[in-house]
């Protein structure tokens, strides 16, 4: 019975999905000629630079036009620490096991790792302030500072990154990129309405609200990825 | 300027030597810790030496080549040395005609300290 329920199940979603993608010309192109303002890339590439002044096209369709699309990825990311939290730690019934992975690494690499750290991180926060200019972004920059975290986790056992801070400064980002799509839609009408003057190409301050959703996004994703690693590394005694 | 050009070429073949010197170093010693020691030492330098020639080829790049190359100073030999010291404590034991083994006399130096964000 059940066997002939999945197969039942599957004749009907291959039915539908083929169905879908017969609508869809096999192999035609469909972004069509960049140049041509009609397609959808040729809007993007000739009209961003003017209308947002953002020099990075991808950070303006990422933020800007496709901004809900970004504000659902980040909350994935964060359902996704939340599940880790609940489900995915390790626990340690021997003592002695425990007690032999926690041993604190060399001094060389706990100084080492000491002077590195604000360098990754002055890296990091680089890469997402400057996610309108340059290539890079919220994502990549969160993802590095993430990474200066692993180091401070691997060299010092006794590191602990403060859970309450973490789950402050990913609320107060989340909080910031929703109140600035709300302010948009009261004011300009949608929701992520860019309301800022655009302002100078190339400048730092430009781009309107851009600049200023992603830099929440830097830090969200920075807290929550190092909220994953603390996980993960951490271990706890068996009850 | 032609110099400097100049400068900058030789130090990109004397990095391209070292690192090839390092990869046959990897390909040719026996175990890990000469493997390793071959790698580090040799694609350290050959990396730095390297990067400053692209810097002195395009002095307007110049910094940041130097903050390159002074992140690479510390970062592969502490890496190379975290992979060696846990080789060790895995219990790896080296290639030795001479048994000696001075690491193992050494009283492991551990700062314990409280370190919070």
């Amino acid at each position: 019975m059940k066997k002939v329920l999945v197969l039942v199940l599957l004749v009907i979603v291959g039915y539908f999905l083929t169905d879908t993608f017969n609508l869809i010309p096999f192999g035609e192109n469909r972004i069509g000629n960049p140049q041509d303002e009609q397609t959808v890339a040729g809007y993007y590439l000739n009209n961003t630079v003017e209308k947002t002044s953002v020099a990075n096209t991808v950070t303006a369709i990422v933020v800007n036009y496709r901004g809900f699309d970004t504000l659902g990825e980040v909350t994935v990311l964060f359902l996704a620490t939340t599940g880790l939290g609940s489900i995915l730690f390790r626990r340690k019934e021997d003592e002695e096991e425990i007690e032999r992975i926690n041993k604190p690494s060399s001094s060389l690499m706990q100084t080492g790792s000491r002077v590195l750290f604000p360098l990754i991180a002055l890296l990091g926060i680089y890469v997402f302030i400057h996610g309108h200019l340059t290539p890079g972004g919220g994502f990549q920059g969160g993802a590095i500072i993430a990474t200066g975290f692993l180091l401070m986790l691997i060299s010092y056992k006794n590191f602990k990154a403060g859970h309450t801070m973490l789950n402050w400064v990913e609320s107060l980002a989340g909080i910031t990129f929703v109140s600035i799509g709300l302010w948009g839609l009261l004011t300009g009408g949608t929701f992520l309405e860019n309301v800022l003057p655009a302002g100078e190409l190339n400048n730092l301050i430009s781009g309107g609200v851009i600049p200023i959703i992603y830099i929440a996004v830097g830090f969200k994703v920075a807290a929550e990825l190092t909220g994953v690693l603390d996980i993960l590394l951490n271990i706890k005694p068996k009850k | 300027m032609e110099i400097l050009r100049y400068i900058g070429y030789g130090l990109l073949v004397i990095g391209g030597i070292f690192l090839f010197l390092g990869a046959l170093g990897i390909y040719r010693m026996p175990d890990l810790y000469n493997r390793l020691q071959a790698g580090t030492k040799a694609t350290t330098i050959g990396a730095m030496s390297a990067i400053l020639g692209v810097g002195f080829i395009e002095p307007a790049w110049m910094v940041k080549t130097i903050i390159i190359v002074i992140f690479i100073g510390i970062a592969n030999p502490l890496s190379s040395h975290a992979l060696a010291r846990a080789a060790y404590k895995a219990g790896l034991k080296p290639i030795m005609k001479k048994k000696v083994d001075a690491y193992e006399k050494v009283q492991d130096i551990e700062v314990k300290e409280e370190v919070k964000l």
